[in-house]
């Protein structure tokens, strides 16, 4: 399965991440889950990051509207838009989850 | 063209996934998909016309309206609605109503699903 996570938080939710699993998988960030590509607490990357072989996305829109820009952004992490997001729903990925 | 079903449960006023529900749609609709979207739980905010437009609210009337017009269904819970207080009568123009069913019945034959859920 191609499986297509938002993340619309900061909040924990790594536990119900961590027992996802996907043959593809693709972590996409948005609203204030776009905290997770720029915030390093304790100097270390968000545990979201961590998770391997995924795909990591953050939407433009949500990152410049809270003041980051691609400089602030994690590598592993590509900066999408909107009409980004719907090609990926509809071409790369088969299902989604909204955690 | 492919179909692009959306179930959102997140309020109006007080969270930020309704305005991505909204702006992804109408990106969906931009890009010649089909799309149908399913307002459920304090999403039915959007069953109550004449909202007004202030300046730091969301408000998303004006572009449902738009978005209604070239073509997108927009379908409220009925029961999660009545249970708010918004009735028959308070719903814009061109949005329906309907059971559970309705929901239901396009995630099965939808080509992609996003389901949004609540607060």
């Amino acid at each position: 399965m191609k499986l297509a996570v938002f993340f619309s938080d900061w909040r924990r939710t790594e536990e119900t991440f961590d027992r996802l699993k996907a043959d593809k998988l693709g972590v996409i960030l948005v609203e204030n889950g776009i905290y997770h590509a720029v915030v390093r607490e304790g100097g270390k990357e968000s545990p979201v990051l961590s998770k391997a072989g995924a795909t990591f996305y953050a939407l433009t829109d949500d990152v410049e509207t809270r003041g980051f820009t691609a400089a602030n952004i994690s590598s592993k992490v590509k900066l999408v838009s909107y009409a980004d997001i719907v090609d990926l729903i509809m071409n790369d990925y088969e299902k989604t989850a909204w955690l | 063209m492919a179909e692009l079903t959306i179930g959102a449960f997140p309020s109006l006023v007080g969270s930020m996934s309704l305005d991505f529900a909204f702006k992804l749609a109408e990106t969906a609709m931009v890009k010649g998909h089909k799309v149908n979207f399913w307002l459920s739980g304090n999403a039915v905010m959007m069953a109550k016309k004449g909202q007004k437009a202030f300046k730091d609210y969301s408000h998303l009337e004006k572009r449902m309206k738009e978005m209604i017009a070239k073509g997108i269904e927009i379908t409220v819970c009925e029961a999660c609605a009545e249970a708010r207080g918004y009735h028959k009568e308070d719903v814009p123009e061109g949005m329906k109503r309907a059971s559970m069913d309705w929901y239901l019945a396009k995630t099965v034959k939808t080509d992609r699903l996003l389901h949004i859920g609540g607060e």
